[in-house]
């Protein structure tokens, strides 16, 4: 993709988000942006890494920054909270360059916005890590991939790494199901 | 009894202190080269007295790393959550064995750095930076030698991750406490690289913009747990480094001193001019146009060895790299013919248009007459944990209003040769309305 329609399907993605619900701060737009990318295969152009609440891009940060100063996204802020970020005019303008883009990957866009538009950071951290620890490892034993997340994180109980880890084997299955890495 | 503690004085923070054996890194000839690497390249071109070099700013981040560290470590300044989960702290051995690794990493972590810093970077081969290059250092025969001899002894591969940072060591996994320290050094709101580089670099400019009253920020920096959001039923307990309510008046200021030495100094067009010519100079003079990186190679090259390469080329026309070096010794540098403005790239729907104006006018006066430079505004922090009088966490972009107004520091240059200056000025007058035009990008 190139950097045009990468920021729109960002736009989109942010835009997704938030109807369903989502805080939408940067932590909210990182994994899901990491579930795009990795669970449904739209070819957005960021790396992601294990880092802070599980994977993040570096690069993605700065792309989030880049589209701020452009006025493609904007900054809410709510104290005490962290600030949530919004599609904006221009940001709507850019969508509507990108008709055959956003249509291509209209439903993967909404199947991450429907399983994580409610979630907050806590559960994002351990759904997104999960993730990344059962794409890193070939083990997929259950208990395998929680004991990881926690070796990995250790301020998630074993508990909820054992949850998250089904959680997303449930993700992948209806991926499967609904043939999204196909479309 | 030979002495065990060192003080070498410097301009910022008066005395660094060091042991023996962390002086035995400094004493060691990949250490020693970054005497002669400047710091800001050729800036010194445009403000004379930015000669330091890598040397002093490379002491000062250790200096800061361990104030930071016995800051965030010290037991009155840590939660019982913070302990719980970070262990290393509550054992003495483990918090002395860290905060070694953190102030060797924090010594080295530019040790790998080409001549004139990151002016010519784009010649090393592919895949290569001078985080790669500091890693092989690191990892060297030489740097372990001197390592093995330590108490505590620190692990290379713990200093090369403190060192560069997860951003640049993709391949390595960081646990959370690595991370922590991590972002002591190379933290994009608090690292002490930043905090060292804007206080020196504005001390040796003159540019008094880049100044921040770094004693108060690092006395009011703590391990926090993250800003909580409006959604949350339960907050996340992975910490990072955020300030006391007292340190957000000075956490704002090096916020701003960044835009401002970004907006000033480094991005200032003559000084990227002069990269560009001593990345044209360079190509042509290394052999196969990029730099070694075998390390006994790479050390043969410093400033030193450069800049008297180029003072011979700038009078032998048959020199390599003759043409660039002239421009640069006789200051015959391009001038600016387009300078893009944020705003003018947000009116263009955030494209960059240097390039595309550099292209026609290549087209019309010749590619060797033609350069161009641009850098996205990339480069902001989003938020921070602050800690109120009250106990409670809350984000400091919600509390600031300063934060939110921070703008965003960005350039995008067209340069020409001096002697076309004129008809480039007039043909681009003439076909401005043209070159600004915004392209659709193909789906």
């Amino acid at each position: 993709m190139n950097e045009g329609q990468n920021r729109a399907v960002l736009v989109a993605l942010i835009k997704s988000l938030r109807s369903k619900g989502s805080w939408c701060g940067e932590t909210h737009i990182q994994k899901a942006a990491f579930f795009l990318k990795t669970l449904t295969g739209v070819p957005i152009d960021f790396d992601f890494i294990l880092y802070k609440h599980g994977p993040f891009s570096f690069d993605l940060r700065d792309e989030l920054s880049v589209m701020r100063a452009y006025g493609l996204l904007a900054l809410e802020a709510n104290y005490p909270y962290g600030p949530r970020i919004l599609d904006t005019y221009m940001g709507k303008s850019l969508r509507a360059r990108y008709p055959k883009t956003l249509g291509k990957y209209e439903r993967q866009i909404t199947f991450i916005a429907d399983r994580l538009g409610n979630k907050g950071v806590v559960d994002l951290e351990r759904l997104a890590t999960a993730y990344y620890v059962t794409l890193d490892n070939s083990d997929r034993h259950v208990d395998t991939r929680a004991k990881e997340i926690v070796k990995l994180k250790p301020h998630i109980e074993y508990e909820s790494a054992q949850k998250a880890v089904k959680d997303v084997d449930v993700f992948i299955e209806q991926i499967r199901e609904e043939k999204l890495l196909e479309a | 009894m030979a002495k065990n503690t060192h003080e070498i004085r410097d301009p910022i923070h008066v005395f660094i202190k060091l042991d023996s054996q962390e002086r035995q890194v400094l004493d060691s000839p990949p250490f020693q080269r970054l005497r002669c690497i400047h710091q800001l390249a050729m800036t010194y071109l445009v403000y004379p007295g930015a000669t330091h070099r890598r040397f002093e700013h490379s002491l000062g981040v250790m200096e800061l790393a361990g104030r930071v560290y016995d800051v965030l470590t010290n037991p009155e300044n840590l939660t019982d959550d913070i302990r719980h989960l970070f262990p290393q702290t509550q054992n003495e051995d483990e918090r002395r064995y860290w905060r070694r690794v953190l102030r060797i990493a924090a010594l080295c972590h530019d040790i790998g750095h080409l001549p004139f810093s990151h002016a010519a970077e784009e010649l090393m081969p592919k895949g290569w930076d001078h985080e790669k290059m500091t890693r092989e250092i690191i990892l060297s025969s030489t740097m372990q030698e001197i390592c093995s001899d330590m108490r505590p002894k620190p692990e290379a591969k713990d200093i090369v991750k403190l060192a560069i940072g997860p951003k640049k060591a993709l391949d390595l996994k960081f646990n959370d406490w690595e991370i922590l320290l991590a972002e002591i050094i190379v933290g994009n709101a608090f690292g002490v690289d930043r905090m060292d580089y804007l206080l020196r670099d504005s001390l040796h400019t003159g540019v008094a913009y880049g100044r921040f009253d770094h004693f108060r920020l690092i006395d009011t920096m703590r391990i926090l747990p993250p800003p909580e959001h409006g959604d949350e039923q339960e907050r996340s307990s992975e910490p990072c480094i955020g300030v006391e309510a007292g340190g957000l008046q000075s956490a704002e200021s090096l916020l701003l001193a960044r835009y401002f030495m970004f907006s000033q100094v480094y991005f200032h067009p003559i000084r990227r001019i002069y990269d560009i010519h001593l990345k044209d100079f360079l190509s042509e003079w290394l052999e196969g146009g990029c730099y070694p990186t075998d390390t006994e190679q790479f050390f043969a090259f410093t400033d030193a060895e450069i800049i008297s390469a180029m003072r011979q080329a700038a009078k032998d026309a048959q020199q390599p790299g003759h043409i660039h070096a002239e421009r640069i010794i006789n200051r015959n540098h391009f001038r600016r013919l387009y300078e893009g403005m944020l705003s003018d790239i947000v009116a263009f729907g955030g494209t960059m248009k240097a390039r595309q104006i550099a292209t026609a006018a290549s087209n019309e006066f010749g590619g060797d007459k033609i350069r161009f430079d641009s850098y996205p505004p990339k480069d902001s922090t989003l938020d921070f944990p602050v800690l109120e009088r009250d106990k409670s966490v809350v984000s400091a972009h919600s509390k600031s209003q300063v934060l939110k107004q921070i703008p965003v520091a960005a350039f995008d240059y067209v340069f020409v040769d001096k002697e076309i200056l004129p008809k480039a000025e007039k043909w681009y007058e003439n076909n401005k309305d043209e070159l600004l035009v915004e392209r659709e990008e193909e789906e």
